[in-house]
């Protein structure tokens, strides 16, 4: 029974294909609505952290400490083209894994109560975010890249670490946006 | 003998030649630049202090304000009235000392710099310009920095204050930094900008948008357009698109936001009134709207009037394109569906009164 399910669900690939197409839409709306609060929050973060930060313009080095191994979004054009289905959703799931946790480092060392109420928000948001790219690579048949740990930082780097870890999400979220709107398609062949 | 006048020939032509070449050095006009306002000194040549010169500027007498001491003529006050060939004369016989080209400016000041990229992700390019006229030639060096790195700067065929940056990576959490140096004789000013790779993002105008009419739909607009040309990956990096369209006699437009669509029906025109319309597109994630297209004009599709012999042909070929010819054929235009579909009511309203009575 349950092997004529699955050869059933084999044998029918667009309807499949219809369900992760809807799924990948999806995602792609959560990405979006999360950049959306995260330009928000950040606002809020770089007041609370206060000059220079809260300058225009202002972009502190970025911290080359081996503990703060921040997932880049840049990429070059060529290699962003010609990733394949797995290893783009592979490098989007690695990165919101170790996002994620460095938000809640974030908000637990956050002073400001309404601010650490808001990250934390956010980080509900996120982890939803990750859930679903997660189970989208489940139903696609990929494997999950295994989690690994994350150290934590010197509290003399606290506030650059918190500037860089913002701007890298904004970047991702941005990413994401195309990565899951060029996985859509592809999907579509 | 033969070596006397041969050695003889030789200092000749060598004398004829330090005479030439002198000659060549005073008809050869070297370039003086110097600051508005300012009092300026030129010196004849490589006189002596107490040498007596003349001068001429575009060979009349110097009229403007000057002094002499010795081999150096003293301007002041300058301004561009000054411009001019200068030439000093050697007392009491008059030989041609030098020439100067004077060239009165102001040093730069500060450039006004934007950047653009309307190839995304391809690279952007940065324009800039002086607020206030220099009046000397004066160049512009750029120098774009990313992530500590400097990167290739290509300048424009065209246009002169105009350079190209391809981006060296895509989704960057690193800001660009574009400096520009304007340098001429008198001077150096620059101007810094910073900026992220997603806020200089806007594409061009959409192109090729075309409006119709549609048979027998007198409400409705078929709008259509292209992605701009110059926007390099449609299919990565879709674009959205703003319509916004009025009819002629009213000022205020209506706007539709469409994604993923190049094309659009507009079905609450008015009827038999010519619209114009716009589009204009912006990438789905980043950056700002591009201007607005061309406009382009159309009006709805309106039921043919009764016939009128010969001038039936011209009125259905141009009716997709003008508007009704303010004649007296006009009106009757206009109103012929709305005419008929009173003469209709008209007609059944009695009946229907009639069926109403009977049953009552």
């Amino acid at each position: 029974m349950l092997l004529a399910v699955a050869m059933a669900t084999a044998v029918d690939p667009s309807h499949d294909l219809a369900s992760e197409r809807s799924s990948i839409e999806s995602t792609y709306e959560l990405t979006k609505y999360l950049e959306y609060q995260l330009k928000e929050i950040k606002d809020v973060y770089l007041t609370y952290l206060g000059p220079p930060f809260n300058e225009k313009d202002f972009s502190p080095p970025r911290p080359n400490s081996t503990a703060l191994t921040l997932p880049s979004a840049a990429t070059r054009l060529e290699l962003w083209h010609g990733l394949e289905n797995q290893a783009r959703l592979a490098q989007n799931q690695k990165a919101y894994s170790v996002l994620l946790a460095a938000v809640r480092e974030l908000a637990s060392s956050t002073l400001c109560p309404s601010l650490k109420t808001s990250l934390l928000h956010f980080c509900t948001g996120l982890d939803g975010l990750l859930g679903s790219i997660s189970a989208l690579m489940t139903t696609l048949g990929y494997t999950l890249p295994p989690q690994s740990a994350n150290m934590r930082t010197n509290a003399g780097e606290l506030k650059v670490e918190g500037f860089w870890i913002l701007r890298e999400l904004q970047s991702w979220l941005w990413r994401s946006a195309k990565d899951f709107n060029r996985l859509k398609r592809r999907l579509r062949g | 003998m033969a070596n006397l006048v041969t050695s003889l020939c030789c200092v000749v032509l060598a004398a004829v030649v330090v005479a030439y070449a002198q000659r060549r050095s005073q008809l050869v006009a070297r370039n003086q630049y110097e600051r508005m306002g300012s009092d300026v000194t030129m010196q004849c040549g490589s006189l002596d202090n107490n040498t007596s010169v003349s001068w001429k500027v575009n060979g009349t007498d110097v009229k403007a304000q000057h002094r002499l001491e010795g081999p150096r003529l003293i301007l002041t006050q300058v301004d561009l009235g000054h411009n001019g060939l200068y030439s000093c004369f050697q007392n009491p016989h008059g030989e041609r000392r030098d020439t100067i080209l004077l060239h009165i400016g102001i040093p730069p000041r500060e450039p006004t710099v934007t950047c653009r990229s309307n190839t995304y992700p391809k690279g952007f390019y940065c324009s800039w310009h002086q607020l206030h006229p220099t009046y000397i030639p004066t160049t512009f060096e750029v120098d774009v920095q990313h992530n500590q790195r400097l990167l290739d700067v290509q300048k424009d065929a065209v246009h002169k204050n105009r350079c190209h940056v391809r981006f060296p990576e895509v989704f960057s959490s690193f800001p660009y930094k574009v400096n520009v140096t304007a340098v001429n004789s008198l001077g150096k000013a620059f101007t810094t900008i910073s900026f992220e790779e997603s806020s200089i993002v806007k594409p061009d105008p959409p192109e090729r948008v075309t409006a119709t009419p549609i048979r027998f739909n007198p409400r409705r607009l078929e709008v259509s357009w292209h992605s701009p040309a110059t926007w390099p990956d449609i299919d990565n990096f879709p674009l959205k698109y703003f319509l916004r369209y009025r009819p002629l006699i009213r000022e205020q437009w209506q706007h539709v936001e469409l994604s993923d669509s190049t094309s659009h029906t507009i079905t609450d025109a008015y009827a038999g009134k010519e619209y114009i319309i716009q589009v204009a597109a912006k990438d789905t994630e980043i950056g700002t709207w591009s201007d607005w297209s061309v406009a382009v004009h159309a009006t709805p599709w309106i039921e043919d009037p009764l016939p009128i012999t010969s001038t039936t042909e011209v009125d259905v070929s141009t009716e997709a394109k003008t508007s009704p010819l303010p004649s007296s054929n006009a009106p009757q235009k206009a109103e012929a569906p709305v005419g008929r579909a009173a003469r209709v009511l008209t007609f059944c309203s009695p009946l229907l009164l009639g069926m109403l009575l009977l049953f009552m």
